[in-house]
C-alpha cells in the first residue's frame, strides 16, 4: 500500500487509529461468515463523521477500495476485505446523537448497537421494533446496510420501515442529508435504497430511527404438533382469518433437540412445535388469542403451553434464539441457509428439502419464521469426514433453487453479501441486474465502496459457488481476488 | 414525456416546457395476481386501488392505502407519487407496502427488482426508488404489495380541541398511551385566521374549532374499549367527543379526505414534528394574514395538506414564511395555478441530495426524457 496514503491516513485519524499490524489485521478479515476470508491491506478507526469523510476522500483519489464495518456479526460476508482495501471499522462512532420521546425519535451513530436505542427508550415505555437474533451486538449501521428484520417484523416490519433520516458519505466523499426527522422529503425514496444496499453505495455515518410505544399486551403460546404439516396448516389458518401475530416461529425436531441440549427451554418432544406471540391493545389480544389457541387445538396440536409471564416467555423466546448456536451440541459443524418461499408454498419445500435430506446423508435442522416464509435450514456436516463440507455447500445451494422455483428470494434477511452473490442470475435477469449495475455506478463510478459484493463477479474458470476456498491460479500467485 | 394514469395528478409538479408523447397506463389495467394465503397481491400500473380493493375484499383483504382521489387513482401514480392518506399512521406510504416492481427504463430495458415475498433482501430495493420520482426516472409496469387482512369492526371518535394548547395535549397524550388507531388526524378549519382569534362577542357565530378524528378498527370488543380509554385520558376528559359508527362514520371519513381538496385556493404539502403541533398551528395563523387557511393531516406522524386560499401573491409570501419556518419542512406545491409555481418553486430546496437525484437522474435517464421537467428531478 502507498505508504504516503497511509502516512496521510495516520495524519487525519492519529497513528492509533490506523491498523497495519498483521496480527491485528486478521481480525478484521472476516465477518460472522467465517468460511470466507481475505487479509485488509489497512484497517481504520474513525471516530467522527469527519474522519469517515476524510477517509472515503482519500480513498477516492487514490483508488483504494473500502469496506465499512460495524461490528462484524453480519452472515453473507457483506463486510469482507477484499484484497488491498482498507476496511473502515465504525465501532468508535458509538454515541447517541440524540433521543426526543415527544417526537417518537431516536438519533445514533453506526456503532450503536440495536439493543441500546431500546435500552435508551425502555424507561420510557419505548422500544426500537426490528430485533435480529444478535440484536445485543450487532450495530445498528449493520442494520441498515443489511435491511435487518428479525422475529417480530411479520407485523413490525424491517429496518427499512423504521429509519427516518441517515447522514452518509458519498463514494466520493461528499456528504449527503438523506430523508429527516420531518417526513416526506420530496423525490424519490433514497433511505430505503441506501437500507438494504449492503455498504455498497454510501457509509452512513448517523441514523434517525422511529421508535415505537410498548404495546399494551403480550401473550404468547408454544403448541407441539407430530408433524410439521399440522403446524404449518396451523400458520395458514391463522393468518387466513385475518390476524397477523407478532411473531409466529417453527422449530423442527432437531432444532428442537438441538436447543434443548443447549439451553434447556423445556420444550416438549414432538416433531414440530409452533411459537405464535400476539400483542398490541388488551381486548384485542384476549379475543384473537383465543381464536389462535382455538386453531391450534383444530390443527392437531398434542399440547398447547400459555406464557403466564415475561420469564416464561424469556423462556421460550431464548430455545428460539438460541437455535442456530445449539446446532453446534448436535453436530460437529453446520452451515446457516437463509431463504424465503411465498408461507403457502412452506409444506411443499419442507418436503422437497426432507427429500434432500434422506439423499444427501446429511441431516438438516429447520427452524423459520414461518408467517412470512422465511426459512433457515441448518444443514450438519462433520468437516474431519471427506467431501462433507462440499455436500453441505451442494446442499446449501440447492435448497436456494427450491426456493427461487417457489417463488422466494435468495435471502430474507442475512444480505447476498459475498456468499450469495454467484446466485443472483437464478433471480434476476441480466437487465435487472445491469439497472441495479447502473444505479450503482450512479452512486459509485470507481466501484471502490465494498466491492465484490452482491453482484455476480467475473468469476475465475473452474470455481464454485459457496464457501471461498483459494482457486489454484491463485494459490499459485498468478491470479488474485479483486 | 409524460406518463399517465387516471390523470388525476396531472397539474402536479412544475409546469412543463414542453410534452410531445403521453404514455397512457390505461389499458395496463389488470390485477395480475392476489395470493391471498401469502397476503400479496400484483397489479398492472393502470390498475385503480379502488378497482383492485373491490377484488381483494372477496377474501377480506385490501390494500390499506387511502390517498386523495382514491375512487380513481391508479396503482402507478399511487406508487409514483408515494401519496397517501390517513390509513398511514398505521401502514405507512406505499414504499412502505410495496415489495416488488416491474420498470421499464428509457433505453426500453425491462427490469424488475423486488419479488412476490414479503420479506426479501436480494438486491438494491428500486421500489423505494422510484416512490415518490413521480416518473423521473422509469416507467412502472406492475407492482406487487403485501396486503392486510380487512379489520372486523371500526370506530371513530371526534374530538373537538378548545384551541391549539388542547390540540397539541391531546395529541401528546394519544401518542404517549398505548391506544393502537387505525389512523390519528388532526383538521384545523379555514377560517383560522379570522375566527380562531379573540373570544367571540355575543351574537357572532360560534368559531370552528379543531378537530381530530382517530379511527380504531378491531374485534368490536377492542374498538369499543380502546375508544373508552381515550375518553378518560386527561386531555379529554372536558372536550366535546363524539363516537361514530356505520354509514355516519364513513360519510366524516368521506366529508375529511375532501373538504380541503373541494374548497379554492393552493394547496401545499408539509411536514411538522407532532410534538410541536400546537406552536406550528399557531404559527401557521400568524402566517396567514388575511388568507383562508386551512389543514388537514396526519397528527402523529406530522404531514399534511395545507390550503392556501388568497391572490396569488398572498399565496406565494405563506409558502415563502413556510419555507422559513423552523417548525415547518419539506413544503411542496402541490395543487397551484401557473401564476404560483412562477413566483416560488413546486418542489423547494433538496439540500446536499441534490447531487445524488442529479446523478440517478443522469444515469437512468439520461437524456431527461421522462416526466419533462416537471420534476423533482
Amino acid at each position: 500500500m502507498n505508504p504516503v496514503f497511509l502516512a496521510e491516513l495516520r495524519h487525519v485519524l492519529g497513528a492509533g487509529a490506523v491498523l497495519q499490524d498483521p496480527l491485528e489485521l486478521i481480525t478484521y478479515e472476516c465477518d460472522a461468515l467465517p468460511h470466507l476470508r481475505s487479509v485488509p491491506a489497512a484497517v481504520v478507526l474513525p471516530s467522527s463523521a469527519a474522519e469517515v469523510q476524510a477517509i472515503v476522500r482519500l480513498c477516492a483519489r487514490e483508488k483504494v477500495p473500502f469496506v465499512a464495518r460495524g461490528h462484524g456479526t453480519g452472515l453473507s460476508g457483506g463486510a469482507l476485505p477484499v484484497s488491498g482495501c482498507v476496511v473502515i471499522a465504525l465501532s468508535r462512532l458509538n454515541r447517541i446523537l440524540s433521543v426526543d420521546i415527544p417526537n417518537q425519535r431516536v438519533t445514533v451513530e453506526p456503532g450503536v448497537t440495536n439493543l441500546e436505542i431500546t435500552r435508551q427508550v425502555a424507561p420510557f415505555g419505548y422500544y426500537y421494533a426490528p430485533d435480529p437474533s444478535s440484536q445485543q451486538v450487532c450495530s445498528i449501521g449493520g442494520n441498515v446496510a443489511e435491511n435487518s428484520g428479525g422475529a417480530h417484523c411479520l407485523k413490525y416490519g424491517f429496518t427499512t420501515h423504521h429509519v427516518l433520516a441517515v447522514e452518509a458519505v458519498l463514494p466520493n466523499g461528499e456528504m449527503a442529508h438523506i430523508g429527516g426527522s420531518l417526513v416526506d422529503t420530496p423525490g424519490p425514496d433514497l433511505v430505503g435504497l441506501i437500507v438494504g444496499s449492503e455498504g455498497t453505495l454510501a457509509i452512513v455515518t448517523s441514523i434517525t430511527v422511529r421508535v415505537l410505544r410498548r404495546p399494551e399486551t403480550v401473550q404468547t403460546l408454544l403448541a407441539a404438533f407430530d408433524t410439521i404439516d399440522a403446524g404449518g396448516l396451523a400458520v395458514s389458518d391463522i393468518i387466513g382469518s385475518g390476524i397477523i401475530p407478532a411473531a409466529v416461529e417453527m422449530m423442527d425436531a432437531l432444532a428442537i433437540q438441538a436447543a434443548e441440549a443447549a439451553v434447556h427451554p423445556g420444550f416438549p418432544k414432538s416433531d414440530t412445535i409452533l411459537i405464535v406471540e400476539l400483542d398490541g391493545p388488551a381486548a384485542e389480544v384476549t379475543a384473537l388469542f383465543d381464536v389462535v389457541q382455538g386453531i391450534c387445538r383444530r390443527s392437531g396440536a398434542t399440547t398447547i403451553e400459555v406464557a403466564q409471564n415475561d420469564e416464561q416467555r424469556a423462556r421460550i423466546w431464548k430455545g428460539r434464539k438460541a437455535a442456530f448456536a445449539a446446532m453446534g451440541r448436535v453436530s460437529p459443524n453446520y452451515y446457516v441457509q437463509d431463504g424465503v418461499v411465498p408461507r403457502t408454498q412452506l409444506p411443499q419445500v419442507l418436503n422437497r428439502i426432507r427429500q434432500l435430506e434422506a439423499r444427501s446423508g446429511l441431516r438438516i435442522g429447520n427452524v423459520f419464521h414461518a408467517g412470512d416464509g422465511n426459512l433457515h435450514p441448518l444443514i450438519c456436516y462433520d468437516e474431519r469426514v471427506a467431501g462433507e463440507a462440499d455436500k453441505a455447500v451442494e446442499v446449501a445451494a440447492e435448497i436456494l433453487s427450491y426456493c427461487i422455483e417457489a417463488g422466494g428470494s435468495l435471502t430474507g434477511e442475512h444480505g447476498i453479501g459475498a456468499d450469495k452473490s454467484a446466485y443472483m442470475p437464478q433471480m434476476f435477469t441480466p437487465d435487472d441486474l445491469a439497472l441495479m449495475q447502473r444505479v450503482r455506478a450512479a452512486f459509485d463510478p470507481q466501484r471502490l465502496c465494498n466491492p465484490g459484493k452482491i453482484f455476480p463477479a467475473p468469476r475465475l474458470c473452474g470455481e464454485v459457488p459457496g464457501p471461498y476456498r483459494q482457486h489454484p491460479v491463485e494459490e499459485a500467485g498468478l491470479a488474485e481476488r479483486l | 414525456m409524460l406518463i399517465r394514469g387516471a390523470g388525476t395528478k396531472m397539474d402536479w409538479g412544475r409546469t412543463p416546457a414542453a410534452i410531445d408523447v403521453i404514455l397512457s397506463t390505461r389499458r395496463m389495467n389488470r390485477l395480475l395476481a392476489h395470493q391471498h394465503g401469502d397476503l400479496t397481491a400484483t397489479a398492472e400500473a393502470g390498475a385503480t386501488l379502488a378497482g383492485m380493493n373491490r377484488t381483494l375484499a372477496e377474501h377480506r383483504q385490501w390494500l390499506p392505502l387511502d390517498p386523495p382521489f382514491a375512487d380513481r387513482a391508479t396503482i402507478g401514480g399511487i406508487l409514483a407519487t408515494n401519496d397517501s392518506g390517513p390509513l398511514r399512521h398505521r401502514f405507512g406510504t406505499p414504499r412502505d407496502l410495496v415489495i416488488g416492481v416491474e420498470l421499464v427504463t428509457t433505453d426500453g430495458a425491462l427490469a424488475k427488482a423486488g419479488g412476490r415475498v414479503v420479506k426479501n433482501v436480494a438486491g438494491y430495493d428500486l421500489s423505494k426508488l422510484v416512490a415518490g420520482s413521480f416518473g423521473s426516472l422509469a416507467a412502472i409496469v406492475s407492482a406487487t404489495f403485501k396486503l392486510a387482512p380487512l379489520p372486523a369492526a371500526s370506530k371513530t371518535l371526534v374530538i373537538e380541541a378548545s384551541d391549539f394548547d388542547a390540540l397539541g395535549r391531546i395529541v401528546g397524550a394519544m401518542m404517549a398511551s398505548q391506544l393502537e388507531p387505525l389512523a390519528f388526524e388532526i383538521h384545523v378549519p379555514d377560517v383560522v385566521g379570522a375566527e380562531l382569534g379573540p373570544p367571540s362577542r355575543a351574537g357572532q357565530r360560534r368559531p370552528l374549532r379543531s378537530s381530530l378524528q382517530l379511527r380504531f378498527a378491531s374485534v368490536a370488543a377492542a374498538c369499543d374499549a380502546q375508544i373508552a380509554q381515550a375518553c378518560a385520558l386527561a386531555p379529554l376528559t372536558d372536550c366535546a367527543t363524539e363516537t361514530l359508527q356505520g354509514d355516519e362514520e364513513r360519510e366524516a371519513w368521506e366529508t375529511h379526505a375532501r373538504r380541503i381538496w373541494d374548497a379554492p385556493g393552493a394547496l401545499v404539502r408539509a411536514s411538522w414534528l407532532p410534538a410541536t403541533v400546537s406552536a406550528a398551528m399557531s404559527e401557521l395563523r400568524r402566517m396567514a394574514g388575511s388568507a383562508c387557511i386551512q389543514l388537514a393531516g396526519r397528527a402523529a406522524i406530522g404531514a399534511g395538506l395545507i390550503r392556501i386560499d388568497a391572490d396569488v401573491r398572498a399565496q406565494a409570501a405563506v409558502v415563502e414564511q413556510l419555507r422559513q419556518s423552523a417548525l415547518f419542512g419539506n413544503v411542496v406545491v402541490v395543487r397551484g395555478s401557473p401564476d404560483l409555481k412562477a413566483l416560488v418553486d413546486v418542489w423547494g430546496p433538496q439540500g446536499d441530495r441534490d447531487q445524488v437525484f442529479a446523478s440517478v437522474k443522469r444515469a437512468l435517464d439520461p437524456d431527461g426524457v421522462l416526466n419533462a421537467g416537471r420534476g423533482p428531478l
